[in-house]
């Protein structure tokens, strides 16, 4: 069971976590893996940062936010002599930096790193258990800080070595999330898919029957509830699903995080720490297929360019250069689409990055004529809709259309998406959410 | 090139001997000049940076107990994995006993070599049954050789024969005799019609089998082999605890003259085919796998080719030393050989 940040907030929190764990603990065996105290993994980032500028009273105010945090959740779970060592660790960790003045990837894994440890320590408090770091439990990662890639049979097997006479002794256990250590012994932290993935890894090396993804939602909805209302809770839906549904920024797992527990075959449930009666998503190899459509998602704050123009009949490797292009200005191209109305190439990238893209574009592809125009759409939205069901079956694309004609919008693009798993469409920015409603009634995804 | 060899047993002995005896041949021909830097054995060690001789080793052992006894170089530690770490070695021969039931000893040995840029050499089957895959991933991430030919055959090159068989074909099918003990209890229950507790007696009394024969008439010691065949000839990454095992402790006599009856001897087969299994099985009389007392034999089934059947002794020091030269060679070539 893997709980959240703002799960295990304040010692309150904690104590209910760990109430939740030892229920199950009657039942099933139980590694608990936690995250940072909600917003303390912010907080060390920046107090990182801060440092390593030589800004001392940024540094100070922060610590002493820090410190309050922890220290008052200690006290209440009686764990201060564990607590203390670790803060004053960080402080003089701190204090190096700022002597310094410079922080590296690896120093400041190591300040972020207390976040986890201090939570686990709290944890582990409220739940009568041990707490172990990634280093302890066996996670070996190469020496990318701040992006650490787990060697992965290394890890399984260490892991495994390490946890399972500690579980057969009926020890319980918590781990802390997002971070391992190189093979030399230094604290890293992995990045992309944080703490779910220290879960997936832990799952897949023990053998679980199940992994769970605990935090503040129920799990996987068929659409943000916020703008659907009548959004329903997905009950199951596969890896492939999932993966595709966190590329489009659904609130679920980072497609990486679901890695070890996709090629080990151990399922996923995604649920709520605290409302335990709600069963929540779970995540498997194949699931039942009873709607031709899962989910629609929608991706804001989104930008359309249009690479078109004449000199591009007829050319081959106008889109090498396009993307080559794009590549050297490091701006990551969510997607490619062909436009309904003209032939060309076109692109949706982040908002954020559209000034760099165009640049880039305009200045490679324009003065060597290789494309006569670069538009660009500024406010637009990807709408995507998600559901292996939609593999092979007919008229689905006329069913979207259909809908959104009647919902008066205006399709601007049709876009691939990575696989046959999703359908994306590209409208205007403030169509966006009317076409997720108008795909999510059309689908009947909001119940009968 | 440096050497540093864990254990002292036959296997290291015979090949710190191989490696006195064939120095010369081995700089004239591959440009290649061994020196010893560091022997351990259970109680301690002797370390070098000038090298150390098989006569001095000797000398101390048999004095003292151990190879700690060598006069000026004796190093009375049993952390083999820190010495590793710390010593100033290229390549470490790992050829202490295969602990099949606690590997870690000797899997920690091996992650301090990769991790401080050693290569390295196992005859010790222990890692490799356990966490074989593991530890081929961490050689590649360190970008050092590992190298483990004689933990399959002994003498016999059974794994680069079927690596050089898998080239520009595709192995389907691996069957095989991986452990000598066994065949030799079989082939004599079979041969003399005596019973499986008589002849493991005589077989631990002709030094066949060690005083604890569980590894071998259990099966463990044929499955880490089928493990080990997986992992490097077919690119599956599996462990011990992925192959179905089922030994021949106790084996009643009438198994085998049933066996007989039709037409078939009782042999314990190694299979890699969908699943990964060691257990009793009947071969026809005059296959190519019927080999008869210790002997190992493997059958390659490939995809456009016919079958390839390999006999050899399975085991024996001085053979297993030569399949430690023959990977030490290797290394040598892979990483540049005379330059
Ligand atoms: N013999 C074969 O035919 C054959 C064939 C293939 C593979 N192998 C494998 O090769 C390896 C060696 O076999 P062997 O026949 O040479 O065995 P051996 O004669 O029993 O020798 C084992 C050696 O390892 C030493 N040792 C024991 N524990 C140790 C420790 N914790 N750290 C360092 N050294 C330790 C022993 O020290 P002491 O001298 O102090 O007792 C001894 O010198 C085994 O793993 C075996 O499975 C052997």
């Amino acid at each position: 069971m893997k709980f959240g940040g703002s799960s295990v907030a304040d010692a309150e929190k904690i104590r209910r976590c760990a109430d939740v764990v030892r229920a199950q603990q009657e039942k099933h065996q139980v590694v608990t893996v936690v995250s940072a105290m909600g917003g303390v993994t912010d907080l060390l980032l920046e107090l990182a940062e801060a440092a390593g500028s030589g800004n001392r009273s940024v540094k100070y105010t922060l610590l002493a936010e820090i410190r309050r945090r922890h220290e008052e959740a200690a006290a209440e779970l009686g764990v201060m002599e564990k607590v203390e060592p670790l803060l004053a660790n960080l402080e003089t960790l701190v204090a190096g930096i700022v002597a310094v003045g410079e922080l590296t990837p690896r120093s400041r894994d190591a300040v972020v790193s207390h976040g986890e440890q201090l939570s686990a320590i709290l944890t582990a408090a409220a739940l009568d258990g041990r707490a172990m770091t990634g280093q302890e439990v066996g996670i070996v990662t190469n020496d990318q800080h701040g992006e650490a890639e787990p060697l992965m049979n290394l890890s399984l097997y260490q892991i495994h070595e390490n946890l399972e006479p500690l579980m057969a002794n009926g020890e319980r256990i918590v781990v802390t999330g997002f971070l391992g250590a190189t093979q030399h012994g230094v604290i890293s932290t992995i990045g992309r898919g944080g703490s779910d993935y220290t879960a997936t890894l832990l799952g897949a090396a023990l053998k679980a029957d199940e992994i769970w993804i605990c935090s503040d939602v129920d799990g996987l909805m068929t659409a943000d509830p916020r703008n659907v209302p009548g959004a329903q809770l997905l009950d199951q839906i596969t890896f492939a699903e999932s993966i595709e549904m966190g590329q489009f920024g659904a609130k679920s797992m980072h497609p990486r995080a679901l890695e070890p527990s996709a090629e080990h075959k151990i399922p996923v449930r995604v649920r709520s720490s605290f409302n335990t009666d709600c069963p929540g998503t779970l995540i498997t190899e194949t699931a039942p297929t009873t709607a031709t459509m899962r989910s629609v998602l929608l991706l804001k704050n989104v930008a359309l360019i249009n690479v078109a123009g004449a000199a591009m009949v007829g050319r081959p490797g106008t889109a090498a250069k396009v993307f080559a292009a794009l590549a050297e200005a490091e701006v990551n191209v969510q997607m490619i689409s062909q436009t309904v109305s003209e032939a060309g190439i076109s692109l949706v990238v982040a908002e954020s990055q559209l000034p760099r893209a165009r640049a880039v574009l305009e200045g490679q592809l324009l003065r060597t004529n290789a494309a006569k125009r670069v538009e660009v759409d500024e406010h637009v939205a990807v709408v995507a809709a998600v559901g292996s069901g939609m593999r092979g079956s007919v008229g689905v694309a006329a069913r979207i259309f259909g809908a959104l004609s009647d919902a008066s919008i205006n399709i601007e693009a049709i876009a691939q998406g990575s696989s046959e798993l999703s359908v994306c469409l590209v409208v205007k920015g403030d169509d966006g959410p009317g076409a997720v409603r108008a795909i999510h009634d059309a689908f009947g995804l909001g119940g009968a | 090139m440096r050497i540093f060899v864990v254990g002292y047993g036959v296997v290291a002995r015979s090949f710190i001997d191989l490696l006195e005896a064939q120095q010369s041949v081995l700089y004239q021909q591959q440009g290649l000049s061994p020196r010893l830097v560091g022997v351990c054995d259970s109680t301690g060690a002797a370390v070098s940076e000038r090298g150390l001789s098989a006569d001095e080793l000797r000398a101390a052992k048999e004095s003292t107990g151990t190879v700690a006894g060598v006069a000026g170089h004796g190093v009375r530690t049993v952390d083999a994995a820190q010495l590793i770490a710390e010593c100033d070695a290229d390549i470490v021969v790992e050829a202490s006993p295969s602990q099949m039931s606690t590997p870690g000893r000797s899997i920690e040995n091996l992650k301090a070599a990769f991790r401080t840029g050693k290569h390295a050499i196992s005859v010790n089957k222990a890692p490799l049954a356990a966490a074989m895959p593991a530890m081929l991933e961490l050689a590649e991430f360190n970008g050092v050789q590992f190298r483990f030919s004689g933990t399959v055959g002994g003498g016999t090159p059974v794994l680069n024969v079927a690596r050089e068989c898998a080239r520009g074909d595709e192995v389907t099918m691996v069957r095989g005799i991986f452990n000598g003990t066994t065949n030799f209890i079989l082939w004599k229950m079979h041969s003399e019609g005596l019973d499986f507790d008589t002849v493991l007696k005589e077989a631990i009394d002709l030094g066949y089998a060690e005083t604890d024969p569980s590894a071998d008439i259990d099966g463990v010691d044929a499955a880490t082999k089928v493990v080990i065949l997986a992992n490097y000839v077919l690119g599956r990454p599996a462990t011990i605890g992925d192959v179905k095992v089922e030994g021949i402790r106790g084996l009643p006599r009438e198994r085998i003259e049933e066996a007989a009856q039709r037409g078939n001897h009782l042999k314990l087969i190694g299979e890699i085919g969908e699943a990964l299994s060691v257990a009793p099985q009947e071969v026809p009389i005059g296959d190519p796998l019927d080999v008869p007392a210790s002997l190992n034999a493997i059958t390659l089934s490939l995809k456009a080719s016919s079958d390839i059947t390999l006999i050899g002794r399975g085991a024996g020091g001085i053979e297993t030393a030569t399949s430690v030269m023959r990977d030490l060679l290797d290394i040598w070539n892979v990483i540049g050989g005379r330059s």
